[in-house]
């Protein structure tokens, strides 16, 4: 039979799942940041990693205050995580006692994570059951991929575990369970401590032991997290000055640098041991070896892999589709985060990132990606294209054609006549990286192509779109 | 009985009217002593009276729209740009338009365009969703399955391409361009307002293929019955997409010969109409008359 209890937790569920499936009218979806926001260790534990919170941290409070009264309410009254762990936990009534033999893994999550966020790089963040829930709904956005389904699997495995050791997740594994877990411990002690000392509250008090575990958890954290951010800087070093090299070459640079940039280029070569500039794209194998990921805009320039939870929303929150879980091109650790991907890495998809669209920047949850006003993400550089003059129509046929600038919101592409052909190249100054020269060049292979930039510019040069 | 069929009527009487030359179809504009072609340019601020003025000078609605006619508009609205920029149709003139095609009788209007910026945010900023609320016709942008591949059996370059079906099951086709400087085809007038409705790799396969003669080879197929080219404000830089430098001729060119209208809007930016490469191949294909000295240009102020 239905109780009441549990028709309020089936209610949650389908109503969190719609907003993250992200399949409610336009007004409501920016909402899908509500339920991974009420996760302390997603929206504190981000303000705190930031050293800034936003009003959406404040979401977190609740959950940070509700155990010192009321124990795990959260947990067993509203959690829909929780909820569905519990309902499948339910078919197998064979009692295992793992829970028994077990330690209280998620305490340990917990203080390993709020320890490492500290730092600045917090660890494994995306094991937050809100956002394992919110990113399996998330999941079914187009384009569905393989990746997507990947990043959905958490949910399942959760569902899993329960089966095969009934309610093991809520009890010993949920890092939100075990934070609420040291909370109502500590509003125990506080409640015990005003009470004159017997026999029980003696023993409460006694429990000295506790503070120095969570003092040991904490440090493990931090220094797990220290680790975790010499790497991750280390991947960050690698990728700036890949990107040096791109410009090196000479990428975008202006007209006035023209010859020199050609003088260069024939002398000298890229990275790769090719030269694009010039005009050589036979056999060059420059592909997703030197691509540098795309970041959505408002990303944070540091610790971006760390603070980004996996849990969806950007990649529902576009419009376009533009947005995919990445594999590899951010480092091993940037694995699922998000990054765009125009035409030439999306399946031809014709879209790019809209000036006028803000979608993504609006529903993170740990501030992996600050929200931006549309001037702000006008203003924002995300990526920098480049011209493959060996595939370019108008350097290469000598035809007339700078669709690219055409579709530049932004008026990046500078016109070059050649023959009498306008031919294009990019302003390093004015390009934000937004994708529409890539998404309709008519070129084959594309002959304008969007690379990444390792931290977001602001550009002094106001859009013209304002 | 020998029940003359409808086709071979026309192809007889066709070949006749070529052979003997009537001097009432001036088929070969040199051996004409009337003008090639006509075009009514309107000069004024209030667009709803522009067009009911050329339109007048042109025969009224009734030489286009009778009842019962499934209408098809082509404005250009491509970008996500206000109607004081300059990127897309005035929606005055869209709306005056349409309001004028309900009152003939027109069961069904629709204006198929496939826009660079995503649709919604452009029909909205453009001015046009708005101008088109309250009345029956219809703006979209076509999806995959409004689209039938059509053949140009006069094409020399471009051969074939994706059409929307309204556009070939319509019986009056108005095409409504603004006129502004193009990056790529120098202008954007006219016959350079069909690759706004056709399908995105058509798009770059004529970019890849010579701009230029494919737009002229689209408009052997394509022709529409009026030609209306708003140049209330004309974008001289930055085109298509904008916002560049403006002026404002507040003219409003009406035409039954694509080209024609084309070769004059062009005067408009300082420019040779054969300068214009589209111009200058549609003038030689016959697809109008480009060539300004045998236009006849009427002038009417509102």
């Amino acid at each position: 039979m239905m109780t009441r209890r549990n028709l309020l937790r089936l209610i949650l569920f389908v109503a969190f799942a719609l907003l993250a499936l992200g399949v409610l009218p336009e007004a409501w979806r920016r909402w899908s940041v509500l339920l991974p926001s009420l996760s302390p260790l997603l929206s504190l534990g981000g303000a705190l990693a930031a050293r800034s919170a936003g009003l959406l941290a404040l979401l977190g409070l609740p959950l940070l205050v509700l155990p010192l009264f009321k124990g795990r309410f959260f947990c067993w009254r509203l959690c829909p995580m929780g909820f569905a762990a519990e309902m499948v936990s339910r078919l197998n009534r064979r009692n295992t006692g793992l829970i028994r033999r077990l330690p209280f893994i998620g305490k340990g999550l917990a203080l390993l994570i709020i320890g490492s966020a500290a730092i600045g790089w917090p660890l494994l963040i995306w094991t937050d059951p809100l956002c394992i829930f919110n990113g399996f709904f998330a999941a079914w956005r187009k384009p569905f991929t393989w990746l997507s389904a990947v990043t959905a699997s958490g949910f399942v495995l959760i569902l899993l575990v329960s089966l095969i050791a009934p309610n093991i997740w809520c009890h010993r594994l949920c890092p939100l369970g075990g934070l609420q877990e040291w909370i109502t411990q500590l509003g125990n002690r506080l409640r015990a401590a005003r009470k004159p000392i017997t026999q029980e509250t003696a023993t409460a008090l006694s429990r000295a032991r506790a503070g120095r575990r969570v003092f040991l958890g904490f440090a493990l954290g931090g220094l797990t997290g220290v680790l975790y951010r010499h790497f991750g800087m280390q991947a960050a070093a690698a990728v700036a000055s890949r990107e040096a090299a791109a410009s090196q070459r000479g990428q975008g640079r202006g007209l006035g640098r023209g010859r020199r940039r050609r003088e260069q280029a024939s002398g000298e070569q890229g990275t790769c041991g090719h030269d694009h500039d010039h005009g050589h794209d036979h056999a060059c194998k420059c592909g997703p070896e030197h691509h540098i990921a795309i970041r959505p805009p408002g990303a944070t320039a540091t610790g971006f892999n760390a603070r980004c939870a996996r849990c969806g929303n950007c990649m529902t929150a576009c419009p376009y589709g533009l947005i995919l879980p990445d594999l590899g091109s951010a480092g091993i650790d940037g694995l699922f985060t998000p990054v765009l991907a125009f035409r030439s890495r999306n399946n031809q998809q014709e879209q790019f990132c809209f000036q006028e669209c803000t979608a993504c920047t609006q529903v993170c949850p740990t501030g992996a990606l600050r929200p931006l006003t549309v001037e702000q993400k006008q203003q924002t550089a995300i990526g920098l294209a480049r011209v493959f003059r060996g595939r370019c129509i108008a350097w290469e046929k000598q035809e007339y054609c700078v669709v690219c600038q055409e579709y530049c919101p932004y008026h990046a592409i500078i016109e070059v006549e050649r023959n009498g052909v306008m031919c294009p190249i990019v302003d390093a100054d004015k390009c934000r990286g937004c994708g529409a020269c890539e998404s309709q060049c008519p070129a084959l292979p594309i002959a304008i192509v969007v690379n990444g930039r390792s931290r977001q510019p602001i550009l002094a040069h106001p859009s013209p779109q304002l | 009985m020998n029940a003359i069929k409808r086709r071979s009527f026309l192809k007889t009487s066709a070949s006749a009217a070529a052979v003997s030359a009537l001097p009432s179809i001036p088929i070969n504009a040199q051996e004409a002593t009337a003008p090639a072609a006509t075009v009514i340019v309107v000069h004024g601020t209030d667009i709803p009276k522009m067009l009911a003025a050329g339109i007048a000078k042109l025969g009224g609605w009734d030489a286009f729209i009778k009842p019962g006619m499934k209408v098809v508009i082509k404005p250009n609205v491509a970008w996500n740009s206000k109607p004081e920029q300059g990127g897309n149709t005035h929606p005055d003139l869209v709306k005056a338009c349409v309001l004028a095609a309900e009152a003939q009788g027109a069961t069904k209007i629709s204006l198929p365009e496939n826009p660079c910026h995503p649709e919604k945010a452009t029909f909205q900023a453009s001015g046009i969703a708005d101008a088109l609320k309250g009345t029956q016709a219809r703006l979209y942008r076509p999806a995959k399955g409004d689209y039938q591949a059509i053949e140009i059996p006069k094409g020399k370059v471009a051969k074939t391409a994706n059409v929307p079906k309204d556009i070939l099951e319509c019986d009056c086709l108005i095409n409504m361009p603004v006129a502004k400087h193009h990056s790529g085809a120098t202008l954007t007038l006219s016959m350079k307002n069909w690759m706004g409705s056709i399908a995105n790799e058509d798009r770059r396969a004529w970019h890849r293929d010579g701009l230029h003669q494919c737009i002229a080879d689209f408009s052997t197929f394509i022709r529409p019955k009026l030609v209306v080219i708003d140049a209330t404000r004309i974008m001289l830089t930055k085109g298509p997409q904008g916002p560049g430098d403006l002026e404002h001729p507040n003219e409003v060119i009406l035409s039954t010969d694509p080209v024609a209208a084309d070769a004059y809007a062009a005067t408009l930016f300082k420019k040779a109409p054969f300068d214009i490469g589209h111009i200058q191949i549609g003038h030689e294909m016959s697809i109008g008359c480009g060539d300004l000295t045998k236009i006849k240009v009427e002038r009417i102020e509102v």
